[in-house]
């Protein structure tokens, strides 16, 4: 039966790939000048000179070949197409030091890759906190038998996004600094919809529109609603589900939601949208901040665009409940089960760092990937990918249990590259770790997606089959996070890969270009693939109490005191030896008064 | 602890009292001499003896009012400025706090000497008032008759007010609530101590106790010093990180791990119950900057050889440093009133200056005496 079904969408899929184009781009990275927010003119990334980057729009089974020139100059670059499985193609992910070599200055990089899915995904950069300053756009496939075809008469792109006024490497230095040892995330400066504030959205009345929205932040989720408009739910991160209303959705970085908003048949009034960024995630709260962005459903050019009023609360749809379309059930208990505990703390530089179970993690010499190719049998050993990579091999098939339990009082997004899994647990707030034994039956038909947020010291369990060999980065989508090293990799049954992988020959030219190692273990070791010295590891940990210098100053600093009180005790004691003694006077003055007596 | 009791109060409370107990006993001394001998009035005596108490008294009431609306004053209006910048604050307080123990701490131990100096000084006084017939007869009359009230009264207000100032230099930093208690028990012990001292109780056992609270204020100012630095470099530190360090506790994130020498995740004066009093007595900080454990051993450093610039200067009998040092203040404008009153006081031949008021203070009873003093 499910051979059967694998043949009938391989049938498909060959129909499609039959009539399906090749989308040649040939891009190139530059620095723009834009001014978004109307606050500050600054330098954004955009490509061919543009910036908002262009929406792209694929469909399903296009051949997509993406030419990247790195124009940047004094940055090195790359291109995540955030969401896509990239079966086969795991090298055509996109991201730095696991699939590829980053694109340094003026050096070019082709992803070519089919388009095997449908729904609203992103692209952006995955180099190292590089998106936020403006490479990251949304990105639509669209297929021919999606389930709500032919029920919405037109479709909308809105992305959100905060906005950031200084570079992101500056903020970057800032942020990973021992001046910082709280980790706190610098906040945003403004809120932005459709890389614009006061975005209007013309609409007819009547009609039933497709909105798809997405989150291209680095930081910032967003509670988003339309005033006096229900929002129907058709779709997470690609994945097309049951139909849920709803006024309120709450979208972190990196989520996508598709829902359906049937417009009134009344045109004397504008709606207001707003996106209202969660200020939970904020240390501090700027007075001068405003955390909302704010567009809207224009029936009427002439009417009146009102801003939108006060709401008490917050009270968004849970995403834990929707159910995909396709029905899939429950995957079995799985055969491997990956337990991250996930918490935030200080090394040895003093600045803040993430942890998954006590690992931060640091870029290893060699991509992963590479490693993976290059070590023959040793590559089913996660100890040469390296410590601080903290890979997981997976074999091919298996089924995957991911617990992250959230030590940290803060919500976190976490992506997983190359999948979307089915979210069978997600725990309330301060639910502590997660116990099989003790946890709410499972949901039959689990609702999948690509993103995935964890609440505070709370936890999630997430399942996938491990079908689709390659290196796949699972991390924290808050930039920050991530660059703090909140991130492990999972390599899936990367003997497979080395039977079946050739890398492209410009990919290697990147790795040369940017004097990037191509071959061996985590360090770069071609021989001896267990040896890892030399290998990116992370800053060691801060000292706790005493060491030898601290004994010595506080030892010192005993004697020193106990010499000053024996000095004091010393001068205390010594006879007072002043011109005349207080014992001489006494004598004297009785002498006196006793004489006069006389 | 530290809120309902400031240690450093205590001391300076305690060191104040003793002094005023002393100037007190001094007065009485010269009264029993002069006047209380059984052959004489016992009824002039006991007047002056009731002179004495009383202008002693009023005086202490003064300083108390002054020293109450001072603090009153004081937190009413400057402590929301100052909670602002906290550490900042309470490093230049406890700055200000060291210096003015460690002026006043090592005389604790020649409490004696300062018998002596008051001797003199009280003596002075009454010389001065018989020389000058001032302008109006009445006045100095008046001033005359009531010598013996307003002597101990300007004295203990004075010294009163300087303890009030003291105090509050000392304790800028602590809640109003740390006050009541120390200067209580400060009192009484001072005023214990000043009694047993008059009394001529066993001299041996007082110094020995004067010698235990020296030491004790001089590991709370050496405390002091270290924290005073440590505050202004974690003042530093608020600056550079920007947020509110104080709240991550003990962990990583409370301290500046650029200076750091040691660091416990324990036992932070701030909020560990207990370590608080250590961190008032010895200075205990959880974690020890290259700044704080510096300066606390040149602090110790400094007082060795104070002791021992001391101890060599009482006895090679060479013109002291509070004297040099007054000479210096009584050459600066500001502080001439402050100094050469002093300095007069000190380069006056204390043998003199008594032996002239027990011939000129009470001359229509005293003449006898002053027969007795020339005959010898």
């Amino acid at each position: 039966m499910e051979l059967g079904l694998f043949w009938l969408v391989g049938f498909v899929v060959h129909i499609l790939a039959a009539s399906a184009k090749t989308l040649n781009y040939e891009w190139n990275i530059t620095w723009v000048s834009a001014n978004p927010d109307g606050l500050q003119e600054r330098p954004v990334i955009g490509i061919n000179g543009q910036w908002p980057l262009p929406v792209l729009d694929f469909t399903l089974g296009d051949r997509v070949i993406a030419k990247v020139y790195n124009a940047l100059g004094n940055q090195s670059s790359s291109i995540h197409w955030h969401g896509f499985f990239q079966n086969g193609t795991t090298h055509m992910d996109g991201a730095p030091s696991i699939t590829q070599c980053d694109i340094a200055p003026g050096s070019t990089f082709v992803y070519n890759f089919t388009v095997d899915q449908t729904g609203t995904y992103w692209y952006h950069s995955h180099s190292r906190g590089q998106y936020p300053d403006g490479l990251r756009q949304a990105l639509v496939i669209r297929g021919p038998d999606e389930p709500y075809s032919g029920q919405y008469d037109e479709e909308r792109v809105i992305t959100l996004s905060e906005w950031y006024h200084d570079p992101m490497p500056t903020l970057l230095k800032q942020f990973i600094s021992v001046t910082n040892p709280t980790g706190a995330e610098p906040v945003p400066k403004s809120a932005l919809m459709n890389d614009t504030q006061n975005l209007t959205v013309a609409v007819e009345s009547g009609k039933t529109y497709l909105f798809r929205l997405v989150n291209v932040a680095a930081f910032a989720s967003q509670y988003f609603w339309i005033e006096d408009h229900t929002m129907r739910i058709v779709e997470v991160d690609g994945v097309w589900t049951e139909p849920a209303e709803t006024s309120m959705i709450y979208i972190t970085a990196a989520q996508r939601y598709s829902f359906l908003v049937t417009m009134k048949n009344d045109t004397s009034k504008n709606y207001a949208m707003v996106g209202s960024m969660d200020t939970d995630l904020f240390d501090t709260l700027p007075p001068t901040l405003n955390y909302n962005v704010t567009g809207w459903l224009v029936y009427d050019n002439q009417a009146e665009k009102s801003a939108p009023a006060n709401i008490s609360s917050f009270d968004p749809y849970d995403d834990f409940g929707l159910v995909p379309v396709d029905g899939e059930k429950l995957l079995d208990d799985p055969d491997y089960t990956v337990t991250l505990d996930l918490t935030m703390d200080n090394l040895g530089d003093g600045a803040n760092y993430a942890f998954f179970n006590g690992i931060t993690y640091v870029m290893p010499k060699v991509p992963t990937l590479y490693t993976a190719l290059t070590t023959g049998s040793a590559a089913t050993n996660s100890t040469v990918y390296g410590y601080n990579t903290q890979a997981f091999i997976l074999d091919k098939g298996d089924i995957i249990d991911l617990v992250l339990n959230n030590d940290d009082t803060g919500k976190h997004p976490f992506h997983l590259h190359g999948h979307n899994f089915q979210v069978v647990v997600r725990s309330d707030e301060n639910a502590g770790h997660y116990d099989a034994n003790n946890s709410p039956a499972l949901p039959s038909v689990p609702m999948r997606r690509d993103t995935i947020y964890v609440k505070p010291a709370g936890h999630f369990v997430i399942r996938f089959r491990a079908d689709n060999p390659g290196v796949w980065i699972f991390h924290c989508h808050i930039e920050w996070h991530m660059d703090a090293g909140l991130a492990v990799v999972l390599i899936e049954a990367p003997l497979d890969l080395q039977k079946t992988l050739t890398i492209p020959e410009d990919h290697w030219q990147a790795c040369d270009a940017s004097d990037t190692l191509k071959e061996g273990n985590a360090a770069g070791n071609t021989k001896d693939f267990y040896d890892l010295t030399g290998a990116n590891v992370s800053v060691p940990p801060l000292p706790a109490g005493f060491t030898a210098r601290g004994i010595v100053a506080l030892v010192f600093s005993c004697i020193a005191a106990v010499l000053g009180l024996i000095s004091i005790v010393w001068y205390g004691m010594a006879p007072i030896t002043v011109k005349e003694s207080p014992a001489d006077e006494r004598r004297e003055v009785g002498s006196n008064s006793s004489s006069s007596s006389s | 602890m530290v809120n309902v009791f400031a240690v450093q109060v205590f001391f300076i409370v305690f060191r104040e009292c003793l002094e005023a107990a002393i100037i007190l006993s001094v007065l009485l001394s010269f009264l029993k001499q002069s006047l209380g001998q059984p052959h004489q009035d016992q009824s002039i005596y006991k007047r002056l003896v009731r002179q004495v108490w009383a202008g002693s008294m009023v005086g202490i009431l003064c300083c108390l009012i002054i020293g109450g609306a001072f603090i009153g004053v004081f937190y009413g209006l400057g402590h929301d400025i100052w909670s602002k910048a906290e550490k900042l604050w309470e490093g230049i307080f406890y700055l200000i706090a060291t210096i003015i123990i460690t002026v006043m701490g090592l005389a604790l131990l020649r409490i004696n000497k300062t018998k002596e100096q008051w001797r003199v000084k009280i003596a002075k006084a009454l010389v001065d008032k018989g020389k000058n017939q001032t302008k109006s007869k009445w006045l100095s009359g008046w001033a005359r008759r009531y010598a013996m009230f307003l002597l101990p009264f300007v004295t203990t207000m004075r010294e009163g007010v300087e303890a009030v100032v003291f105090v509050g230099g000392v304790s800028l930093g602590y809640p109003a609530t740390a006050f009541p208690l120390p200067v209580l028990t400060g009192m009484l012990t001072g005023l214990t101590c000043g009694y047993l001292i008059y009394r001529g109780g066993n001299a041996m056992s007082i110094q020995i106790f004067l010698i235990a609270s020296t030491c004790v204020l001089y590991l709370i100012a050496a405390g002091m010093f270290s924290k005073s630095i440590w505050d202004l470099q974690y003042y530093r530190y608020q600056m550079a990180v920007g947020s509110d360090v104080a709240e991550q506790g003990s962990g990583p994130g409370s301290y500046n791990i650029r200076e750091t020498v040691w660091h416990v995740n324990c036992c932070n004066a701030e909020t560990d119950n207990g370590w608080d009093v250590f961190n008032s007595i010895l200075g205990w900080e959880n974690t020890g900057t290259y700044g704080s454990i510096i300066s606390y051993n040149a602090y110790w450093i400094f007082i060795i050889l104070c002791v021992g610039y001391m101890l060599w200067e009482e006895r090679s009998g060479k013109r002291s440093l509070r004297e040099r040092i007054l000479v210096v203040f009584a050459k600066v404008p500001g502080l001439k009133w402050y100094a050469s009153p002093k300095l007069a006081a000190m380069q006056q031949n204390p043998e003199d200056i008594v032996r002239e008021v027990h011939s000129g203070l009470f001359n229509e009873e005293g003449a006898e005496q002053q027969q007795v003093v020339e005959l010898k």
